[in-house]
């Protein structure tokens, strides 16, 4: 059963994914075994403090954006966030980054049209197939066509610009690489290892790993989060709206 | 000649550029006019802007699969 276990033919970006859901579960464990152990009086310190920064912001984002119609959709929200900004930045640490796989972008943008359509079919009931023929029968292929576009623009979104940081970052190296092997010929081969391609890249490359894996990292996890909730805050419908408790109160 | 239709596919970012700084730009003169509103507009500007990329990812992904792949 077990025989071709270790010859799987698994793409180095599904492995990272694993290991970073297991540094997810190993911090929420931690973090979860420390909020239970602390005084509720006693202000919170280190790991927990920034638990609990996190999970305010989350929940303040989500409340602001689609009410209090969906309470515990922020907890959704902010684990997303958290796995796809360490997923951004695990490129820093030499190991292949799971964002520039097809797949993992594609299975965070399926999770939010299957959230779209399912809180659509949760409000409104039957009427959810009345979105197809909208505003009138003859629409009917339009819409089929064009309910697949924010899955669309998701994913190629998180995939396109994970794949330009990384396509810069490799043509620069290389062409770093060629440079400093130019500059510093003088320098014999050991043991057939050029050691005079080195001695350029390494600061450059760190600066720009700042704004192409830490800054491109931030905004793309923020705009993740902020489309989805929006995509899935449009399908709740105006009585439940917060717009419309407001009003009444 | 698949260099020069990836570099054909590329142009399509020069609207894309143009289309956020108009963003960018507004959100400066609203930013003046009523300070207050500097974190709201903030968010909301960085929505635009990626909503404003998007074309601009297509075209690279088309040039990136014209070099690589096609």
């Amino acid at each position: 059963m077990f025989d071709n276990f270790f010859s799987l033919d698994i793409p180095g970006e599904v492995i990272s994914s694993l290991i970073v859901m297991i540094i997810i579960m190993i911090l929420a464990l931690i973090i979860g075994i420390q909020a239970r152990r602390q005084d509720p009086l006693k202000k919170p310190k280190g790991l927990l403090l920034i638990a609990e920064t996190g999970v305010k912001f989350f929940d303040d984002l989500t409340k602001d954006l689609i009410g209090n119609t969906l309470p515990n959709f922020g907890g959704f929200i902010m684990g997303t966030a958290v796995y796809l900004f360490i997923a951004f930045i695990f490129g820093i640490i030499g190991l292949p980054s799971p964002v520039t796989n097809m797949a993992i972008p594609l299975s965070l943008g399926l999770t939010t049209f299957l959230g779209i359509h399912l809180i659509s079919a949760k409000f409104t009931r039957w009427a959810y197939f009345k979105r197809y023929v909208e505003p009138i029968p003859i629409f009917l292929p339009i819409n089929l066509i064009s309910m697949w576009a924010p899955l669309l623009s998701l994913t190629l979104r998180l995939f396109g610009n994970a794949i330009a940081g990384w396509t810069l970052m490799t043509i620069i190296e290389i062409a770093l690489r060629n440079l400093s092997s130019m500059i510093f010929s003088f320098m014999p081969v050991v043991q057939d290892v050029n050691w005079n391609e080195i001695f350029i890249l390494p600061i450059p490359k760190a600066v720009l790993s700042l704004y192409f894996d830490l800054f491109s990292a931030l905004i793309q996890t923020f705009v993740f989060i902020l489309l989805t909730t929006i995509f899935i805050g449009q399908e709740i419908p105006e009585d439940f709206s917060i717009n419309t408790l407001e009003r009444r109160t | 000649m698949n260099a020069m239709a990836a570099a054909v596919a590329i142009l399509g970012v020069i609207p894309s550029a143009l289309g956020e700084g108009l963003v960018c730009a507004h959100v400066i003169d609203g930013m003046s006019r009523n300070p207050e509103m500097y974190s709201k507009l903030r968010t909301t500007m960085i929505l635009a802007c990626a909503l404003v990329e998007t074309t601009a990812i297509y075209s690279l992904l088309v040039s990136l699969l014209i070099l690589f792949v096609g």
